[in-house]
C-alpha cells in the first residue's frame, strides 16, 4: 500500500486544472434541448400521428401527455442535480407529481376506454414502428445523459440512473403519443409504461456498470 | 429544497492540531479555506491543492475511523476518498459550502468500501487447521520444484521486467522505493511489471491447467 503522504504528493504533482460543471438547470436544459431535436427529427422521418388534432380535443389524453413531458423535464433536473454531491437525495422526488398524473391519467384512460385488443388491434408492422421510436429516441438520449453525469459513477450511480432512465422513457412516452396511433388502451399501457419499466428497471439492474463503463479509468478500480 | 448534508456541516471538528494556531481556528472558517483551496486547485495551483489534501486527511480518517477498525483499512479508505476527490473535484462549485461535498463524498465512499468487504466476506471461508497443509515439512519440500520452475520462468524475462518482479513482488517495495532504487519511473516500473505477469502467466499456467 501507498503511503497516504506519497499519494498527495504524486495526485498535487499530476494536477490539471479543471473545468467547473455548469449548473445543474442549464444542463438539464441543453439535454431537454437535445431530447426536442431528436423528437422533431423523428417527427419529420416519421410524420405526426394523422389524428393528432382531433386527439388533442381529448383531456385524458393531453393530460397523460402533459403528465410525460413534465415527467421527462422534472425528472432530468432531478438526475442532474442528485448527481452532485453536495444536493440532497430528496431532489428524486421532484418528478412525483408529474409522474402520477402521467400514470393517472393512463390508467384513467384504461379503466374509462377499454378497447379490447382484437386480431387487427396488435398488428406487426406497428409494433415495429412502435419499437423503432423507442429505440431511436431512448438510445440516444441514454448514452448522451451517461456520459453528461459520468462522474456519478462512485457516489449515487443507482439513483442517478433511476431518475435519468425515467426522463428518457417519459420523453420516449411522449414521441410514441405524438407518433403512433395506439388507441387499444392495452397498447397505450403496454408502450407508456412498459417502456418506463424496461428502461427504470434497465438502469437499476446495470446502472452502476453502464456508469462505470463510461467513467474515467480511476473510477474502475473497485 | 434544503441540503441533506447540511446538518453535517457543524460536525466539522479539528483534529489535525498540527501546531497550535490552527487548532484555534474555528470549523467554519476551516471550511471556508478549504473551499477557496478547492476554488484556486481547480484552477491548477498545484501548492493549495497539496495543503487542502494535507488538510483534509485527519478529518477523513477520523470519519474513517467511525467506521473501520483496522488501522491500514482506515488508510485504505481515506486514499480511496482522496482518490475520488481527485478524479471529481470538478464537480465542487465554490458558490455553495465545501463541507458537504467533502462529507456526502467521504460518507458514500466508506459506505461503498463496508458494502464490498461484507460481500467479499459472505464469499470467504475460515481456514481451519486441516488446511493449512503448506506449514508441514514434506509439502514445503514438494513445493521447492515450483519455487525453481518460478525462478526459471522470472530468468527468462527481460532484465528491466525481472527487476521489476525481484524488487515489487520478491521484495515487497513500494514503487517509489523500487523507483529509488533502481532508477526507473513508477510508470516505467508498473509497466515492466504488468509485462512480466502477463509472460509469467503464459509460461506458467498452461501447464497447471488440466
Amino acid at each position: 500500500m501507498i503511503n497516504t503522504d506519497d499519494l498527495i504528493d504524486s495526485l498535487a504533482t499530476d494536477m490539471r486544472p479543471v473545468k467547473r460543471l455548469r449548473p445543474p438547470l442549464l444542463r438539464a436544459c441543453c439535454w431537454l434541448l437535445g431530447a426536442g431535436a431528436v423528437v422533431a427529427l423523428l417527427a419529420v422521418n416519421q410524420g405526426i400521428r394523422p389524428d393528432l388534432a382531433q386527439r388533442l380535443h381529448d383531456t385524458p389524453f393531453v393530460a397523460s401527455l402533459v403528465g410525460s413531458i413534465l415527467t421527462g423535464i422534472l425528472a432530468v433536473i432531478a438526475a442532474f442535480l442528485v448527481s452532485l454531491p453536495d444536493r440532497s437525495r430528496l431532489w428524486i422526488l421532484l418528478p412525483m407529481p408529474a409522474l402520477v398524473l402521467w400514470l393517472s391519467n393512463i390508467g384513467y384512460q384504461c379503466l374509462t376506454d377499454w378497447v379490447s385488443i382484437g386480431p387487427d388491434g396488435m398488428s406487426p408492422g406497428e409494433a415495429a414502428r412502435c419499437f423503432t421510436t423507442l429505440a431511436a429516441t431512448s438510445l440516444p438520449l441514454s448514452l448522451a445523459l451517461l456520459v453528461m453525469l459520468r462522474y456519478a459513477a462512485r457516489l449515487r450511480p443507482i439513483i442517478v440512473a433511476l431518475t435519468g432512465s425515467l426522463a428518457v422513457s417519459a420523453i420516449t412516452s411522449t414521441a410514441l403519443a405524438l407518433f403512433h396511433t395506439i388507441d387499444a388502451s392495452a397498447m397505450i399501457l403496454m408502450w407508456n409504461v412498459g417502456t418506463a419499466v424496461l428502461l427504470v428497471g434497465t438502469a437499476g439492474l446495470f446502472g452502476r456498470r453502464m456508469f462505470r463503463w463510461v467513467a474515467p479509468r480511476v473510477f474502475a478500480q473497485d | 429544497m434544503s441540503s441533506d448534508q447540511n446538518g453535517l456541516t457543524p460536525r466539522l471538528r479539528l483534529v489535525s492540531a498540527g501546531n497550535q494556531t490552527r487548532a484555534e481556528v474555528r470549523p467554519g472558517q476551516r471550511a471556508l479555506d478549504w473551499a477557496i483551496l478547492m476554488a484556486h486547485a481547480q484552477e491548477g495551483d498545484r501548492v493549495a491543492y497539496q495543503r487542502l489534501l494535507q488538510e483534509i486527511t485527519p478529518y477523513l480518517r477520523s470519519l474513517a475511523s467511525r467506521r473501520c477498525n483496522d488501522r491500514s483499512d482506515i488508510e485504505d479508505a481515506v486514499q480511496d476518498v482522496l482518490l475520488t476527490i481527485h478524479s471529481i473535484r470538478h464537480t465542487y462549485d465554490p458558490t455553495r459550502p465545501f463541507a458537504p461535498w467533502l462529507v456526502t463524498i467521504a460518507n458514500r465512499r466508506l459506505i461503498d468500501r463496508i458494502r464490498r468487504q461484507v460481500r467479499q466476506r459472505g464469499r470467504e471461508v475460515a481456514l481451519a487447521p486441516e488446511h493449512e497443509i503448506a506449514a508441514e515439512p514434506e509439502t514445503g519440500a514438494e513445493a521447492a520444484p515450483g519455487r525453481r520452475e518460478l525462478e526459471r520462468a522470472i530468468g527468462s524475462l527481460p532484465p528491466a521486467q525481472q527487476q521489476a518482479v525481484r524488487l515489487l513482488k520478491l521484495k515487497e517495495l513500494s514503487l517509489k522505493e523500487a523507483s529509488v532504487a533502481t532508477g526507473m519511473s513508477t510508470t516505467s516500473l508498473k509497466v515492466n511489471m504488468h509485462r512480466a505477469l502477463k509472460s509469467l502467466q503464459k509460461l506458467l499456467i498452461p501447464r497447471n491447467e488440466p
